[in-house]
């Protein structure tokens, strides 16, 4: 980053090839609509190339990254307003994340394991996104969240038994 | 231990995050109640359902969209950044060079003929803008159109005869005292020229509408200008006169005296 920073633009092709897919699946997970993470994957490396004079030299790249699609998720539900914390409807989400094949049993489980995802609230489902699917260390959420491991750790566990409970809810019916 | 606490314990124990001695009191826990048995195999199964969960594909154009921007932010970086010190740019640069010296030189030779056209131009650009303020002072539809028009007489330079006329014009008689307003502000800019200072006095004279009237006061202040005496006499004299006119005329004829 700081080879980009120092006006060596063609290495943000290296970081885009490294973080694309991290960002694209945090993204898609978050907010539960691929085409939509694909348009704000997008954004996150456009500001990023933008504003990389405001990238701070030593800091982890990595967490710097995850705020800036923190903030370009947050900035783009702000923009429409017309999100509430349900804004996910979970009939419609079955077709934007589903690859539509036939499902056999691990696909089963995916899909009631996403749908009780977007039951929680949106601070539950990023916290799960970021330390379980994308498995960075409490640390570095506490850091990114600027809060403490301690509240991260809570957060997360009780992220998980909320997550239980959807999840075999749905399995029931 | 209530539900919450066990609930963070057995993730930490599926996460293997215990102690030792922590992990055998859940093991012991696990044999003996079955709720949290229960609780434990629903918690491994959603973690495992996480851990095993696909990763998903973004299709290949968010990688083509990319490239495209940042092509073109690379071109856009360029020209800052690299003068670069390539032979072939050299050549580039004294090419480019070679022809300017040309435009140069042939500027040179046209150089008299060119002033003469410049000046032509100017001296008509100056004129169309003189007509088309004239035009929009005498605009008795719209008064944004005149003071527009008197905006327009604001920014030039010098005033001629013509353009000074039009102002007083519209300073005396404009049926909108902000258009009179804005027309007496551009006259003040002329004001050391003898015909606009006779006009202003004159004006003072003449003005019934006080707001004018008090503006026009302040300005003879200003320019210290003595022969508005007498017409601040009248004013002062004057039955029709307002009262704050007369205070303004007043102490603008003390300061003057």
């Amino acid at each position: 980053m700081e080879a980009v920073k120092n006006g060596d633009l063609q290495q943000a092709s290296v970081l885009f090839d490294r973080y694309q897919l991290r960002i694209y699946n945090f993204l898609a997970r978050t907010t539960m609509d691929r085409a939509l993470a694909e348009d704000l994957t997008q954004n996150v490396f456009l500001r990023i190339i933008k504003y990389r004079n405001s990238y701070r030299e030593g800091n982890r790249f990595q967490s710097w990254i995850y705020q800036v699609a923190r903030n370009v998720f947050s900035d783009h539900y702000q923009a429409n307003k017309n999100r509430k914390s349900d804004f996910i409807s979970v009939e419609k989400m079955s077709d934007t994340m589903s690859d539509r094949e036939e499902e056999n049993e691990q696909e089963e489980r995916e899909r009631v394991l996403h749908r009780s995802l977007a039951m929680l609230n949106d601070e539950q489902r990023e916290l799960l996104v970021l330390t379980r699917f994308q498995h960075l260390k409490y640390e570095e959420v506490a850091d990114m969240m600027e809060t403490t491991v301690a509240n991260i750790k809570v957060k997360v566990h009780r992220a998980i038994a909320k997550l239980r409970e959807h999840y075999f809810e749905l399995e029931r019916n | 231990m209530n539900k919450e606490k066990w609930e963070g314990t057995l993730i930490e124990y599926i996460d293997g995050k215990l102690d030792a001695d922590t992990r055998s009191k859940v093991e012991q826990e696990l044999a003996a109640n079955e709720e949290i048995r229960r609780t434990y195999e629903q918690l491994r199964e959603v973690i495992s359902a996480m851990d095993g969960s696909k990763s998903l594909d973004p299709g290949a154009n968010l990688k083509n969209t990319f490239n495209k921007f940042l092509e073109a932010e690379v071109a856009r970086q360029k020209p800052l950044r690299t003068i670069s010190f390539v032979p072939t740019l050299y050549r580039l640069a004294a090419g480019v060079a070679l022809v300017m010296a040309g435009i140069g030189i042939g500027n040179w030779i046209n150089k008299n003929q060119q002033r003469e056209d410049e000046m032509l131009a100017l001296k008509k650009e100056v004129q169309a803008t003189k007509q088309m303020m004239l035009v929009m002072m005498d605009n008795q539809q719209s008064a944004s159109q005149r003071i527009q028009g008197v905006n327009v007489a604001l920014k030039i330079e010098k005033a001629d005869d013509d353009v000074v006329r039009a102002l007083v014009k519209v300073m005396n008689d404009d049926p909108s005292s902000n258009v009179r307003l804005a027309a007496l502000d551009a006259l003040s800019k002329f004001r050391d020229e003898p015909l606009v200072r006779k006009e202003l006095i004159r004006s003072l004279a003449l003005q019934k509408d006080p707001v004018v009237q008090i503006a026009l006061i302040q300005l003879m202040v200003r320019m210290k200008e003595k022969g508005a005496a007498k017409s601040l006499e009248e004013i002062i004299n004057d039955t029709e006169s307002m009262k704050a006119v007369k205070d303004e005329a007043y102490s603008g004829l003390l300061k003057l005296s």
